[in-house]
C-alpha cells in the first residue's frame, strides 16, 4: 500500500515528531497549574488518579493477560494505609506513599495465587470478589478504631499553615500556594509525579527481560513456560506490583481529598471497573493507551457533568439525553466502548496506529511490544 | 550415558491417560524421530519430556533425574522445545523473540548477542527480517525462528514437535536440512516427531513407532523399512 510519507524509525523526521510531542506535554504539563482555572487543575487531577491506575491494571490485563475486576481493592490499601498513617500516626503523607506500595504489593502477590492456578472468568470472579470484599471490610465494627468505619478517616492529607515557605522562582510559581489559600497546583504535582513514576516504572518493565517474559505468557502461555519462563513467579510478581502501583493514585486520592472513606467510586468495584473500560477504551497493551482513555472520560464526565438539567444540553444533541436525569457521562463512556470493540478492538491507540498507517509508512517497521490481538483472539495452540 | 532416558513415561489430561508406560532413548549426537499417525500421542510425549503436563515413570537427563523439575527448570537444565503449532510471539519482533529464548541465561548480554548473531548466521533469512513482527514472518521462517529461540536457551537436547506441520515440502526439507547441519556442526542431539514418515526417516539415527499412546516398534530407518509388515501398515510406502 501506498502512502504519503515515508519516516525511518530513528531517523531525523522520526526524532523531530517525538521532540514536538514532548514540548507540547511539558508545556501543558505547566500550563494547567499555572493558568487554568480550579475548576479545571481539579479535573486534570481525577485524571491523573484514573491514568495511574488504568496504567497499573495494563501491565497486568495489556501485557500479562490476566484480568482484575477488584483493583479498586488496591486503590482502596493506598487509600487507607495513607489515611490510617497520616489521621491516626501523624505520619507525613509522602513517607505513606511507600508503605501503601510495599503493602499493596504483598497482597497483591498472595491475591495472585489463585491465578497461578485458574484462568479466564475464574480468575475475573476471584478478583471481583476481592473488590466487593474490601469496602465491606474497612467498614466492618470490629476495625472501626483503624478505619473509622462507615464514616472514613480525615485529615488524611497535608496540613498547610502560614509558616510553610512558598518556593517561587522569580516570582514565578508552578506550585501554588503552601500557605493554603491555593494548594490546588500542590496536589496537582503530586498526582503528575505519580503519574510519571508509574509509566516509568510500567516502560522500563515492559521492555526489559520481564516484560518478554509477561509478553510471552499473554501470547502462548504454553511456549512461555517451554522456554523456561516460570510462570508462578513472574504472575505473582506482576500481579504484586500492578497491585503496589495502583494503590499511588489511591494514596493520592487521600492526600487530595484529604479524608477516605469506604463508599467513594474509586474504592468500591465501580473504580475496578471504570479503571478496566478506561484501560481498554484506551488500548490496552499499548502504554499511552491508558493516559488517553483516562483523559477521555474524565472529559465525557465533566463535560456533560451538569447534564442532569436538560436546559444545560447543548440543543441539536438534547433530545437525545434529556431522559436521563443523572449525568449521562459514564453511559456515553460506556457506548463508546461498545462502538470501539467493534470498529477498533485495540482502543484508541489501536485505531490511531492504523490510521497513521494509511498515510505514514514507518521503516522499519515497528515490532514495539506488542498489542492486546491476543488477548482479544485466543492464542492458537494445537 | 544417554542424553535422554525416560522409562515407564505415562502421561494423559485429567482423567484420561494418553501415554502408557513408554521408554524412550536419545544418545547423545543422535536425531530420534518419533513416528505416529494423527491422535497418536506424540505432542503428549513432547509434554510429558518437557515437564507441562502431569507425569509418571522417570525422565533422566545424562543420568540426572528431572521427573520432579518444572517446566522451566527443565529448560535450564538443558532441555529446549519447539512446541507444536511454533508457538512465536507473533508481536515480538524477530529479534525480541530471539531474546526472550535467553530468558533463562544469566550469562550476560554479550553472550546473548553473539549466540543471537550466531543463528542469524544459520537463519540468514531471520536475520534479513530481525525487526519485523514476528506475525508477520512465513510459516517456514515462523519455524525456523521456533528452532533459532530454542536454540538461544543453549540446549544439549531439542525437541521439535511436527516442524513440518502446514510446511509446503519443499521448504520442510529445507527446514529439514537446518536441523541436520545443526546436529552434525553443533552436536545439537534431536528428538523430533513426525506424521509423514517419508520426510524425516532419512535423517534418523533410529525411529520409534508410536501408537495410541504406546511404543509398537523401535529401530533403525533401515531396520524399519526392511520390515513389510511395519512398513505397509505403519509407513505408507
Ligand atoms: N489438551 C488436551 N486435553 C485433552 N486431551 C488431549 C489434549 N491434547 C491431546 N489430547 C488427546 O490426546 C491424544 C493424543 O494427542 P496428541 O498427543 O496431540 O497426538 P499427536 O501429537 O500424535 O497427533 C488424542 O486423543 C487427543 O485427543
Ligand atoms: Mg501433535
Amino acid at each position: 500500500m501506498k502512502t504519503i510519507a515515508t519516516i525511518k524509525s530513528g531517523g531525523t523526521a522520526s526524532w523531530a515528531i517525538r521532540l514536538v510531542t514532548a514540548a507540547v506535554v511539558v508545556y501543558l504539563m505547566f500550563w494547567i497549574p499555572t493558568s487554568a482555572s480550579n475548576g479545571m487543575i481539579d479535573s486534570c487531577i481525577t485524571a491523573l488518579t484514573l491514568m495511574a491506575a488504568a496504567m497499573s491494571l495494563n501491565l497486568l490485563l495489556g501485557y500479562t493477560g490476566l484480568i482484575s475486576i477488584g483493583h479498586s481493592a488496591f486503590f482502596g490499601i493506598g487509600a487507607y494505609t495513607t489515611g490510617i498513617l497520616v489521621s491516626r500516626y501523624g505520619w507525613s503523607p509522602f513517607q505513606t506513599l511507600a508503605v501503601a506500595f510495599v503493602i499493596a504489593f504483598v497482597v497483591g502477590a498472595l491475591v495472585s495465587l489463585p491465578a497461578l492456578r485458574i484462568k479466564g472468568v475464574y480468575l475475573a470472579l476471584v478478583t471481583l470478589a476481592l473488590g466487593l470484599v474490601f469496602p465491606q471490610l474497612v467498614k466492618a465494627q470490629k476495625l472501626e478504631w483503624l478505619t473509622g468505619g462507615a464514616r472514613g478517616l480525615d485529615k488524611t492529607g497535608f496540613r498547610f499553615t502560614k509558616d510553610n515557605p512558598t518556593y517561587e522562582i522569580f516570582g514565578w510559581n508552578p506550585w501554588g500556594s503552601l500557605r493554603g489559600e491555593n494548594v490546588k497546583p500542590f496536589h496537582y504535582w503530586i498526582a503528575m509525579i505519580i503519574v510519571i513514576g508509574v509509566y516509568l516504572v510500567c516502560r522500563g518493565v515492559v521492555k526489559s527481560r520481564a516484560g518478554r517474559s509477561m509478553i510471552a505468557i499473554r501470547d502462548n502461555e504454553t511456549a512461555a513456560a517451554v522456554m523456561g519462563v516460570n510462570l508462578a513467579i513472574t504472575k505473582a510478581l506482576v500481579f504484586g506490583l500492578s497491585a503496589a502501583l495502583c494503590a499511588l493514585p489511591g494514596s493520592l486520592s487521600a492526600i487530595r481529598t484529604g479524608n477516605v472513606t469506604p463508599d467513594s467510586t474509586n474504592i468500591t468495584v465501580q473504580g475496578a471497573i471504570t479503571f478496566l473500560i478506561v484501560m481498554v477504551v484506551g488500548g490496552a497493551g499499548s502504554l499511552w493507551g491508558p493516559i488517553i482513555g483516562a483523559g477521555l472520560f474524565v472529559f465525557i464526565t465533566e463535560l456533560t457533568g451538569d447534564w442532569s438539567d436538560p436546559d444545560q444540553i447543548p440543543g441539536i444533541i438534547r433530545p437525545l439525553f434529556s431522559w436521563s436525569n443523572t449525568p449521562p457521562g459514564s453511559g456515553i463512556f460506556a457506548i463508546l466502548l461498545i462502538v470501539l470493540m467493534f470498529v477498533a478492538p485495540f482502543g484508541i491507540v489501536g485505531m490511531w496506529r492504523r490510521l497513521v498507517a494509511r498515510f505514514v509508512t514507518v521503516t522499519p517497521r515497528p515490532a514495539g511490544t506488542g498489542t492486546i490481538e491476543s488477548v482479544v483472539s485466543a492464542p492458537a495452540e494445537a | 550415558m544417554s542424553i535422554l532416558h525416560a522409562r515407564q513415561l505415562s502421561a494423559g489430561y485429567g482423567p484420561v491417560t494418553v501415554l502408557h508406560d513408554i521408554e524412550l532413548v536419545v544418545e547423545e549426537g543422535e536425531i530420534v524421530v518419533i513416528l505416529g499417525a494423527n491422535g497418536a500421542g506424540k505432542t503428549t510425549t513432547m509434554r510429558a519430556v518437557s515437564g507441562t503436563i502431569p507425569r509418571q515413570g522417570s525422565v533422566e537427563l545424562n543420568g540426572h533425574d528431572i521427573t520432579k523439575l518444572s517446566p522451566d527448570a527443565i529448560v535450564r537444565q538443558g532441555v529446549a522445545q519447539v512446541p507444536q503449532g511454533r508457538g512465536t510471539f507473533p508481536e515480538l519482533s524477530v529479534h525480541d523473540n530471539l531474546r526472550a529464548g535467553a530468558i533463562t541465561r544469566h550469562d550476560g548480554s554479550a553472550a546473548v548477542a553473539a549466540d543471537m548473531e550466531r543463528w542469524y548466521g544459520q537463519f540468514p533469512r531471520l536475520a534479513e527480517r530481525k525487526d519485523q513482527r514476528a506475525g508477520s514472518l512465513s510459516g517456514g521462517e515462523q519455524q525456523m525462528l521456533a528452532i533459532a529461540r530454542a536454540l538461544m536457551s543453549r540446549p544439549k537436547l531439542l525437541l521439535c514437535d511436527e516442524p513440518s506441520l502446514g510446511l509446503a515440502p519443499l521448504i520442510t526439507q529445507e527446514l529439514f536440512a537446518v536441523i541436520e547441519r545443526l546436529n552434525k556442526e553443533e552436536g545439537l542431539s534431536v528428538l523430533l516427531v513426525e506424521q509423514n514418515a517419508n520426510l524425516a526417516m532419512h535423517m534418523a539415527s533410529r525411529v520409534y513407532l508410536l501408537e495410541t499412546g504406546r511404543i509398537v516398534a523401535e529401530g533403525s530407518a533401515e531396520e524399519l523399512s526392511a520390515d513389510d509388515t511395519i512398513r505397509k501398515a505403519y509407513l505408507g510406502f
